[in-house]
């Protein structure tokens, strides 16, 4: 077969091409820094506010990585091994945060007073807006667990806390790390989740550098940093792509985990849940109808007049969600696809060089987008199209993520068998293939619509003259006297957020394995 | 020549080399069982006759069809018309019967039905199966469907790895029985990939033992069982009784008396080498033969003993089939007679 690097000839031209596609804003960011003269990018860095800065983006990460880590696994074992009362309502309450804008949050967590205003409030919306990214992969890690292994850890004399430690972290410890890794990598770039509150990070340097008279050296020398730590992060990382493999099916009939009974924990169980599920969902619902409530005294007049503008925002919105979460299947179904049937060294660099999108601050990229049109791709600039493809290539690793652990629960004979009954290679990831990892596209295209449909930073660089989305409305208005103005924006953010929400839960990880007795 | 026909085919991975100049001619029309233990490049080779992997030298054709060619040729899998029967089934877990078996046919086929029902009539599968989903059948039923789903496009070879891996003995005597039946009505040329020797004798009209990537001996299944080419092909294909001799052209002298040598006379010091069947064990001990058991295993059909000659200068173990099993005990000493001729090697 004609092969390169253990995937066939056209797979390959497919993942260097979205490996190329998804580079082009670091490539262009550090383009610009060095034309920026080294000087520059010297100086810029060694300032002492840049360098507050720079402490203050790593406080936050520090703070909440951890607390993601616990609240994430807790909350996978609770959903995926215990007998909870209300499982798929948790699962849906759990993951929420994760779609529902975290600019919204930010307002939401700001309009609590100034306590939530400083590194409390940046840390917590980071730790309660990320920690599903490790809820989602240890939940599907869990679910692909034997659980003849714990039965052995019993056997041998664990007694149940024992076996979770010594037997069930040991194996989710993969999906455990590159989860974390995912939320470092957010919290350290991390724009939106900070506009409604007084504290600054590396990200706000950034957006003042591009606020100062377009200053894109200065903003590109900045991420200078940030790319650094992402290659050093992604590349010494040794663990980020094994929990896919700890996920794959063995061969044979494999009997579903028997589920804990919490008996007396149920009840402090769910308290706990709950206070989660407060914490992360609440506060915005809450804040929500406590604009609407405004909205019926002081802000009423603001607020009517801008309901013209709902339909044509949501559609906007709806749109690029839709078109972006398309685009950043297509980018993410090669590499994915590819990282499945091997573990070559440059299949793998490739894959790891999607998550570049990690490198940089939504802006920046957004900036070397738009710099990259104006100056090579003049007919892309300030179109539709750029502002889709930015929206792709920043959450394209959440797709490959979802597609990784859909296809990599498939078992490759039966594409092989296709392929023996004379279905060519396309035909038969259409009719074999794509059916049954039709759950993880799913949770790929539902992941991608809901971070596009949550972003602003790159919205607002890179959307048309004449178009708004509910995200700009939202933030146009919020920053006006009365946040009832806004309130109709944030509410149907948050309704598509749910939405989203609950047809990842019943989608994420469910894939159909292969013909078991 | 039709059939299917590896010559010198070659393949490694990275540094490894996975088979060395294997050459199989599998004739029109029959089976020939490929048997091998695990890490002999058995599924390797399996792998590039399917296409999967590109020899590294050599070539591959199904009925004088040229199929690959190291460097030159390599025809995609789905189009060799090579039917495939992976370990397990490999059944398509979102499709039903009838769809996993239509699989492979043109659509107008396919809607049509009646290839799809021919073809599990062939497998010994009644109507009632086709609506059924793949997570609703035993272990056999899934493999006879799969081989169902490889026979459907008429392919002009079907390759089975491991068909009957992992079903019980009961099941894996039916589930043979039936794909056997169905590989014989069709008159498919057959390749089955085993690391089970019963199996691969069983199942063959020739057997091929690969070993460390090499074919070491291709033969009918009693030609190989009888006339192994080494010790160790002997060892792997049955039970094997191994001593000292030294031969005398058409005989040898040994432990066990002087016995007749199968094959081209040999002169020398050898080994000599015994089925267990061969040997007969008798209750009176004035044999020229004395031996004590030391094991005992009785299964049902036949009894095998463990035995240790009493005298002699040189301690050896011999093993001996027994259809009635006359109150044996472990000491008893009995009487040891060879049977037949037997096979030596230079030692």
């Amino acid at each position: 077969m004609k092969e390169r690097f253990g995937v066939s000839r056209g797979l390959f031209a497919a993942c260097l091409l979205s490996a190329l596609l998804v580079a082009v804003p670091v490539v262009v960011t550090v383009v610009q820094a060095v034309q920026g003269g080294f000087s520059a990018v010297h100086s810029t860095l060694g300032s002492t506010s840049t360098l507050t800065l720079v402490l203050h983006s790593i406080e936050v990460a520090a703070a909440a990585t951890p607390i993601c880590g616990i609240v994430g696994v807790a909350a996978a074992w609770f959903v995926e091994r215990t007998r909870l009362p209300g499982r798929p309502f948790w699962a849906v309450i759990l993951v929420a945060p994760l779609t529902i804008p975290p600019f919204v949050t930010s307002y939401a967590w700001a309009n609590f007073g100034p306590a939530f205003q400083g590194f409390v409030g940046a840390a917590g919306i980071v730790a309660f807006t990320y920690y599903p990214i490790v809820f989602l992969l240890v939940m599907v890690a869990l679910r692909g667990l034997d659980p003849a292994l714990e039965e052995t850890g019993r056997s041998l004399g664990l007694n149940g806390r024992q076996t979770f430690v010594r037997v069930v972290l040991p194996q989710v410890r993969p999906a455990l790390y590159g989860g974390m890794l995912l939320v470092v990598l957010d919290a350290l770039i991390e724009f939106d989740a900070f506009v409604g509150l007084k504290f600054q990070t590396f990200s706000f340097d950034v957006y003042a550098q591009y606020q100062l008279g377009f200053s894109a050296s200065g903003a590109a020398a900045l991420s200078f940093a940030s790319i650094a730590l992402c290659l050093v992060l992604l590349f010494g990382e040794v663990h980020l792509r094994g929990y896919a493999n700890y996920t794959r099916v063995s061969q044979g009939a494999r009997r579903t985990a028997e589920r804990y009974r919490l008996g007396r924990a149920a009840f402090p169980t769910l308290l706990a849940l709950a206070a989660v599920g407060a914490i992360s969902v609440g506060i915005p619902l809450g804040m929500l109808v406590r604009w609407f409530s405004e909205s019926s005294s002081a802000g009423l007049s603001s607020a009517s007049g801008n309901l013209k503008y709902l339909l044509p925002a949501t559609l906007t919105s709806v749109e690029v969600g839709a078109a972006a979460a398309i685009a950043g299947l297509l980018l993410a179904l090669p590499i994915a696809v590819a990282a499945v049937r091997t573990r070559g060294r440059v299949v793998t660099v490739l894959e790891r060089v999607t998550y570049l999108s990690f490198a940089l601050p939504d802006l920046v990229a957004a900036i070397a987008l738009a710099y990259a049109a104006s100056h090579w791709l003049h007919f892309l600039y300030g179109t539709f199209g750029l502002l889709v493809f930015a929206e792709a290539i920043l959450f394209v690793p959440f797709a490959v993520v979802s597609l990784r652990a859909a296809l990599g629960q498939l078992e490759p004979s039966l594409e092989e068998s296709a392929r023996s009954l004379g279905s060519g290679p396309f035909a038969s990831f259409w009719r074999v293939t794509m059916p049954l990892a039709r759950p993880g596209l799913a949770a790929a295209l539902v992941l991608v619509f809901a971070f596009t449909l949550g972003d602003l930073s790159t919205t607002q660089v890179l959307l048309p003259v004449n178009l708004y989305t509910l995200g700009t409305e939202f933030n146009a208005n919020s920053s006006t006297v009365a946040f009832a103005a806004a309130a109709p924006f944030a509410a149907v953010l948050i309704v598509l957020a749910l939405a989203a929400a609950y047809v990842l839960m019943t989608r994420f990880g469910r894939v159909r394995t292969a013909a078991a007795r | 020549m039709a059939g299917l026909r590896c010559t010198d085919v070659v393949a490694s991975y990275g540094e490894r080399t996975v088979l060395e100049r294997v050459d199989l001619v599998v004739p029109e029309g029959t089976l020939t069982a490929i048997l091998g233990s695990s890490g002999s490049g058995k599924t390797t080779l399996l792998r590039v006759v399917m296409g999967f992997v590109a020899p590294d030298g050599g070539a591959v054709s199904v009925d004088d069809r040229v199929v690959a060619e190291a460097g030159r040729i390599h025809v995609a899998p789905e189009k060799r018309a090579i039917g495939y029967v992976a370990q397990e089934g490999a059944l398509f877990p979102h499709l039903t019967v009838a769809e996993n078996v239509g699989f492979g046919l043109p659509r107008s086929e396919r809607r049509a039905r009646r290839r799809v029902e021919e073809a599990l009539t062939l497998v010994g599968l009644e109507r009632g199966y086709a609506d059924r989903r793949p997570q609703e059948l035993s272990g056999g039923e899934q493999r006879r469907v799969a081989l169902a789903r490889a026979l459907a496009p008429r392919p002009a070879a079907v390759l089975l790895d491991e068909p009957f891996s992992g079903l019980d003995a009961a099941l894996r005597a039916e589930t043979r029985a039936a794909v056997l039946d169905a590989l014989a009505a069709t008159g498919a040329t057959a390749v089955l990939v085993t690391h089970d020797q019963a199996e691969a004798l069983s199942t063959g009209r020739e057997v091929a033992v690969l070993r460390d990537g090499r074919l070491v001996q291709t033969a009918a299944p009693t030609t190989l069982y009888r006339t192994p080419v080494d010790l160790d092909v002997a060892r792997f294909v049955g039970e094997a009784v191994v001593v000292a001799g030294q031969a005398h052209g058409d005989t040898v002298a040994c432990v066990l008396g002087t016995l007749p040598v199968r094959g081209e006379p040999t002169h020398g010091p050898v080994q000599v080498m015994v089925r267990p069947e061969q040997i007969e064990v008798r209750a009176d001990d004035d044999a020229r033969v004395a031996a004590r058991v030391i094991g005992h295993s009785f299964y049902g059909a036949e009894t095998v003993l463990k035995l240790e000659l009493v005298d002699g200068s040189e301690t050896a173990v011999l093993l001996a089939r027994t259809l009635d099993d006359a109150g044996v005990e472990l000491g008893d000493r009995l009487g040891v007679l060879v049977r037949g001729p037997v096979m030596v090697y230079a030692a």
